[in-house]
């Protein structure tokens, strides 16, 4: 699975404007949302603030992955969000987090949900790659280097 | 025990959605609880038992075969804990991912 497949291009966000989680989690979904009409923005963001309360999706060096099931979706979609400045995603080595990857996933999503977490993470794991995504200056800067990265692997 | 002990053993990945963000924070988490390092091997790959995207790297379905190594004064606690966490076939009560 290419990540390109999934990721929304038009919902990406070069520099978060929020800083709080809840506030960067609704600044992602309602781009998800105006990206893909058939997601309603305060319904995701329910389920990504619910599945947040279980254990934060901050996963460490800088990356967060929220993530949360859509009943009606019929395919993995994705989006991505950078913050220079940083924002406190309550991660859990309690680092500022830079670089979030926002997975909407069908009810019955099969293997694909591992697949896809394991790609990005597979990324994101490579200090080279978040170097790169923190250079960007621009948004097509930005996608680019995720897509070299895809087409790469 | 001393300091430079070794451990190794293969466990059976029993989650229902396999190795995926909770139960690999909760692996991390535990990993965290012990002296020794830490590594999970996976086919012939070796990686980080304190890194969440290391692990979730690996990509493990339920029923892959995971090598857990560790390397200290705890060694033999830490497989054993992390392997019965790697076994576990219902990581948390409810349904989410």
């Amino acid at each position: 699975m290419k990540l390109m497949e999934i990721l929304e291009a038009d919902a990406v966000i070069l520099d978060l404007g929020a800083q709080g989680k809840r506030d960067v989690l609704a600044e992602m979904a309602a781009g998800v949302a105006k990206a893909q009409p058939r997601i309603d923005a305060e319904q995701l963001l329910e389920v990504l603030l619910e599945r947040e309360k279980l254990q934060s999706t901050g996963i460490g060096d800088g990356v967060a992955i929220p993530h949360g099931k859509l009943v009606g979706l019929d395919r993995l979609v994705a989006s991505f969000a950078r913050s220079s400045e940083g924002v406190d995603f309550e991660s859990i080595d309690g680092q500022p987090t830079h670089h979030i990857f926002l997975l909407v996933v069908p009810e019955h999503s099969g293997g694909k949900y591992l697949k896809a977490l394991a790609r990005i993470s597979r990324f994101f794991r490579d200090p080279l790659f978040r170097e790169k995504l923190s250079a960007s200056a621009t948004l097509d800067d930005l996608i680019g280097t995720i897509r070299d990265a895809d087409e790469k692997f | 025990m001393s300091a430079g002990e070794e451990q190794e053993a293969c466990f059976t990945v029993g989650a229902e959605l396999g190795l995926h963000a909770r139960p690999a924070g909760e692996f991390v988490a535990l990993a965290g609880r012990f002296e020794s390092r830490i590594q999970v091997g996976c086919g012939d790959e070796w990686v980080d038992g304190r890194s969440i995207l290391s692990l979730l790297s690996l990509g493990a379905r339920r029923g892959t075969l995971l090598r857990l190594r560790a390397e200290g004064a705890d060694a033999a606690a830490a497989v054993r804990a992390l392997g019965e966490l790697v076994e576990r076939s219902t990581p948390a009560k409810t349904g989410k991912t």
